[in-house]
């Protein structure tokens, strides 16, 4: 009997900021529609796996979001846990869920991101521990860290940052359940709001209410089932933990070390990946993955995005869906979502033809959490 | 009420409290492995080379470079107006730490810009923050 995971259904809800519906309405809705999606009853999911964003400690307190959700899903699962890496952690649920599956912990797991942005808006701009002192506030202010860094040592320019954020709105306008579909232009870009320099508004992902699921089972039960299974090619994690006290935390993401070893266990390079979902909270997010992953040479991510390389239409679409920047935040289980469309045919009017090979990322906390899936048909 | 007015000031604990100690003296230090001599910030239990739990405070020039930097453009906390510059200080000693640079226009640093330590007094704490070393020639 086969026990090698593969990935049956996905679902979400609809991405905005919308905050009409609660949380936990959201998770159920995407839940349903990812059980539903595979075919499979919701009595045979026997593992729960969850990415709780930025609610584990806030909307919960101290119950961990698993067990809400679970009760709220009446499960009594064989498996069960939260992962709090941040954007990493939709992807290292999938992941994980595969390695339970594959050791016979559970058959069939459900793997959940919910998060309610809008309403614990707080919690992304925190300070950080005593640096708080100096206003070193946001997700947004590190990342500017990264990015100056990037323009002093390769030159890198805010044209190019602004390649990626008009790829995204781009791939957007093809993606009916997005939440920005309006093509944006390089002027448009060029006058956007300063937040932290050199990251303008429109370098910032999406601040979005949603929830999305997929549902890994083992190849033996997704065999009757109507969809098309997707395999898991590769995986990996790597992290940076100590931040600035790491030599290369602002120049380099751990992207870097894990990529290739998720990449190897498929036997692939990054040549032979069809579409890339990358995690894209910030722009400069996308050109440091594009160089740590192999896709071009360490400081040419500016150059390779011009011309619209990662642009609907070319050498290598990033994000079709529209990612962070453009589609929703979905915590980084939009891009696992994304990618299974992608390589099942599903993506109507975006789709790449004969996606084979989707490599998907997560990037989390303060650039310390990275993890990548290699996902294939 | 309070929040608006208080900056966010520093929460010492039994490893950072000698930090603010000798900064309130207007001395900069860190920490030195006594096994493996690596210098360390942020202080913590251990060498996180080494893991050595043998460490000494040691006083350092206070001088390093701008290694990158972040100029906001929006006010978080009312009490940090914007625009200002938060940067990541990359001492000549080696060890890193984020802080402000201070005594020139926020749209005058530069990465790999040389700067110096400036103590500044808020509520009851000193921070150590950076102003350019070429522009401090007449200051205090």
């Amino acid at each position: 009997m086969s026990r090698r995971a593969v990935i049956t259904g996905v679902g979400h809800t609809a991405f905005g900021r919308s905050t009409d519906r609660s949380v936990s309405e959201l998770e159920t809705e995407a839940a349903l529609s990812a059980v539903e999606d595979a075919g499979v009853s919701p009595s045979e999911v026997d593992g729960l796996l969850s990415d709780p964003g930025a609610m584990q400690g806030v909307l919960d307190g101290i119950t961990p979001h698993y067990l809400r959700l679970g009760a709220q899903l009446g499960l009594d699962p064989d498996y069960t846990g939260s992962e709090i890496l941040g954007g990493a952690g939709s992807v290292a649920v999938v992941e994980r869920a595969v390695l339970a599956i594959e050791a016979g912990l559970c058959t069939t797991c459900l793997c959940i991101y919910a998060d309610s942005t809008t309403s614990v808006k707080s919690a992304y701009r925190y300070g950080r521990g005593d640096d708080a002192v100096y206003g070193f506030f946001g997700a947004v202010g590190l990342h500017a860290l990264a990015a100056r860094r990037h323009m002093h040592l390769y030159g890198t320019k805010p044209e190019q940052l602004g390649e990626v954020a008009i790829a995204a709105r781009a791939h957007a306008a093809r993606t009916p359940h997005a939440q920005k579909r309006r093509p944006i232009e390089m002027q448009e870009y060029l006058s956007s709001d300063p937040i932290v320099e050199p990251l303008r508004k429109l370098d910032c992902c999406l601040v979005s209410n949603g929830a999305a699921a997929v549902l890994v089972t083992t190849e033996e039960r997704a065999r009757d089932l109507r969809r098309p299974a997707v395999q898991i090619l590769g995986h990996a994690q790597a992290h940076s933990l100590c931040t600035q006290a790491a030599p290369e935390h602002f120049e380099r993401l751990p992207a870097a070390r894990c990529g290739p070893r998720a990449l190897g266990q498929a036997g692939l390079g990054p040549r032979d990946v069809d579409v890339a979902l990358l995690y894209d909270c910030f722009t400069i997010v996308v050109l440091l993955q594009l160089e740590d992953y192999g896709f071009c040479k360490r400081g040419e991510a500016g150059p390779f995005v011009e011309g619209g390389r990662i642009a609907p239409g070319g050498e290598l679409p990033v994000n079709p869906s529209g990612g962070l920047l453009a589609e929703g935040y979905g915590g980084g289980m939009l891009h696992v979502v994304e990618a299974v469309r992608q390589l099942r045919g599903e993506a109507g009017e975006r789709q790449i033809p004969e996606a084979s090979v989707a490599l998907v990322s997560g990037h989390g906390l303060g650039m310390n959490t990275h993890a990548t899936l290699v996902l294939g048909r | 009420m309070s929040d608006d007015t208080t900056p966010p000031l520093p929460n010492p604990d039994v490893l950072t409290q000698p930090f603010w100690e000798a900064c309130r003296e207007r001395r900069l230090q860190v920490s030195a492995c006594e096994e493996c001599n690596h210098l360390f910030l942020p202080p913590g239990p251990c060498c996180p080379r080494c893991w050595s739990t043998r460490q000494t405070p040691r006083v350092v020039s206070g001088e390093g470079r701008v290694y990158s930097f972040a100029l906001y453009r929006r006010t978080y906390h009312p009490a940090i107006p914007e625009p200002y510059v938060v940067a990541l200080i990359e001492l000549d000693e080696g060890p890193r730490l984020i802080s402000n640079v201070v005594g020139c226009a926020p749209e005058e640093v530069r990465v790999d810009m040389r700067v110096r330590v400036r103590f500044e007094d808020v509520d009851g704490f000193t921070l150590p923050r950076f102003e350019p070393l070429t522009m401090t020639g007449g200051a205090s």
